[in-house]
């Protein structure tokens, strides 16, 4: 009866001690916000608000203070395979070929060679990768590499998709056709997203809502929905009037001038 | 693509140069200085010496004695550190409580232990292999260790998040993950563990390389000391070249992964 939530965040709060000097700093104020079953959700804040750290404590890397995490009904303890990540720098592994970066998460799960395969193949074709099965990931693109991330994480079927600035270290062309590609699969796939950027105008054109935080320490300053119709691309999506008006509303919201963002009606 | 075919003889030249070079210098100075074979032997000395030690089946008797005890030492070794220096690499706690006495180690691994190896296991094969293992097993330990640290957090992470359990993360990825440092490990553990295994043959055996050189210091034979000697170097170069270069040109290279040079 509860499974639209696929990822529920409640009153999240991290303080880091450093270990050096002691010090402690507040990475998360308080946030909370959840993720439908195929949504997708983009995290936007300031630098340093804490967008890393919510996501890393969704994928169990990191214990929150106090609050709680729950994916698919069930409280988050350590990393699981019912939370996929794909990283900002890949993190392939080098000595794997690409089959064997696909199919790795199966296998650590047993499923049977054949299956692994014929998922590996559905999987790679998704991504445009055919052919490339036994490339060792240095001798792809950056952006090659990438939507190998992306199919790695999604041949698990994880419950949670959790992408953190997937894209943030790919040239700007290239970066415009990876999010065409991303919100296809998305279209293909309805796997349910949690995205953190820095980038207004890929959070509107992925998103189904934009959860915006406040500088640190950190809240949820607003959530903004995002009703673009899908399938979506950067040429008629991004000359659609709402996609301007969510632009610069959320733009607004950054920059903490209210009174503009509140003014404009979409 | 006739430059790719003349590239490795190329290669090779380049590699032999210096050793020509040496010949050169040597048989020069020997000549101009005429010392006598008992101080040290003229390069054509050393090549007789070489011959005839083949021709009685010496030499293949010392070789083979001395490539068993490094092959079985080094086997050691690598199954005992390999799966220490992943432990103490994967975690701080064990690393933390072994740190100082790998660091008192360091000093003492190999050479030093040849009093205590021969008082265990007698004069022998046992004696031996023991010093190879000691002398590679730290340097081994610890370039494993280091491997592991220097895995990127994200790679560990994506890993656990597949849910890699511990025997499949030790396999799939902390020991592929260290293999560049790996690599080096069992370089200079190799050398370190030659070296323990001359040694340990002039004190321990009667057979090998070592043992060769000892009895020839006894006649004064420069020149079996010295083609010993040159033995002893060719067996690591081909050994480096035959064993270590090729696991380098087809994990840590084809991986586009770079090995931590010494
Ligand atoms: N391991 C850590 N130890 C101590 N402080 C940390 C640690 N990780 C993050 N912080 C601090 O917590 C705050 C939030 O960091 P976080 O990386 O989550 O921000 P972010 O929103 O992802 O920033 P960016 O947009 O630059 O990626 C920062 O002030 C950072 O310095
Ligand atoms: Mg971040």
């Amino acid at each position: 009866m509860d499974a639209v939530r696929a990822l529920q965040i409640e009153n999240l709060h991290k303080t880091y001690v450093d270990a050096y000097s002691g010090d402690e700093v507040v990475a998360i104020g308080d946030v909370s916000f959840d993720v439908a079953e195929g949504e997708f959700v983009s995290v936007l804040g300031p630098s340093g608000c804490g967008k890393t750290t919510v996501l890393n404590i969704v994928a169990g890397f990191v214990e929150q203070t106090s609050g709680s995490v729950t994916v698919a009904g069930k409280p988050v303890s350590g990393p699981g395979p019912d939370r996929g990540v794909v990283f900002q720098n890949h993190a392939l592994f080098p000595w794997k070929t690409v089959q064997g970066n696909v199919t790795f998460g199966l296998r650590m799960r047993g499923v049977a060679k054949a299956e692994r395969e014929a998922t590996a193949a559905e999987y790679l074709r998704l991504v445009g990768l055919t052919g490339f099965e036994q490339r060792y990931p240095h001798e792809l693109s950056g952006g090659m590499q990438q939507r190998l991330g992306v199919a790695r994480v999604l041949a698990n079927e994880p419950a949670v998709m959790l992408m953190d600035e997937p894209f943030a270290s790919i040239d700007a062309q290239t970066r415009r056709r990876l999010q065409e590609d991303l919100t296809r699969i998305f279209q293909e796939q309805r796997p349910t997203v949690f995205f953190v950027t820095h980038d207004v105008d890929e959070a509107v054109f992925l998103s189904d809502r934009v959860v915006v935080l406040s500088g640190r320490p950190s809240s949820v300053h607003e959530i903004v929905t995002v009703d673009l119709p899908r399938p979506r691309d950067w040429r008629t999506t991004g000359e659609l009037p709402q996609f301007r008006a969510l632009r610069n509303r959320i733009t607004d919201l950054l920059a903490g001038d209210e009174s503009h963002a509140v003014a404009d009606p979409a | 693509m006739t430059a790719r075919r003349s590239t490795p003889t190329r290669a090779v030249a380049w590699f032999l140069a210096p050793f020509a070079a040496l010949l050169v210098v040597w048989a020069a100075v020997v000549a101009a200085t005429g010392v006598p074979l008992r101080i040290f032997p003229q390069v054509t000395d050393v090549v007789a010496a070489l011959v005839s030690m083949t021709a009685s089946g010496e030499l293949f008797v010392h070789v083979a004695a001395s490539l068993r005890r490094v092959l079985i030492g080094s086997v050691l070794a690598i199954v005992t550190a390999l799966p220490f220096g992943v432990a103490l690499g994967a975690s701080p706690r064990l690393s933390a409580f072994f740190a100082p006495l790998l660091r008192f180690s360091v000093a003492l691994a190999g050479i030093a232990w040849i009093p205590i190896a021969t008082l265990w296991l007698g004069y022998g094969d046992g004696a031996v292999i023991f010093i190879v293992w000691n002398a590679m097993f730290f340097a081994l330990t610890y370039n494993t260790l280091l491997g592991v640290r220097r895995i990127p957090l994200p790679l560990l992470r994506a890993a656990r998040s597949m849910g890699t359990g511990r025997v499949r993360m030790f396999w799939e990825i902390l020991l592929p993950g260290a293999l560049p440092s790996v690599v080096t490990g069992l370089r200079v553990g190799l050398g370190y563990g030659w070296r323990g295994l001359v040694a340990a043959e002039i004190i321990a055996t009667s057979a090998g390389l070592g043992y060769a050189l000892f009895l020839a210091q006894k006649t004064f034979s420069t020149d079996v000391i010295i083609a010993s000697m040159v033995i002893i170097g060719v067996l690591w170069l081909v050994m480096d070249r035959l064993l270590l270069a090729p696991l380098e040109r087809r994990t840590v290279q084809r991986w586009g992964m770079t090995a931590a040079r010494p």
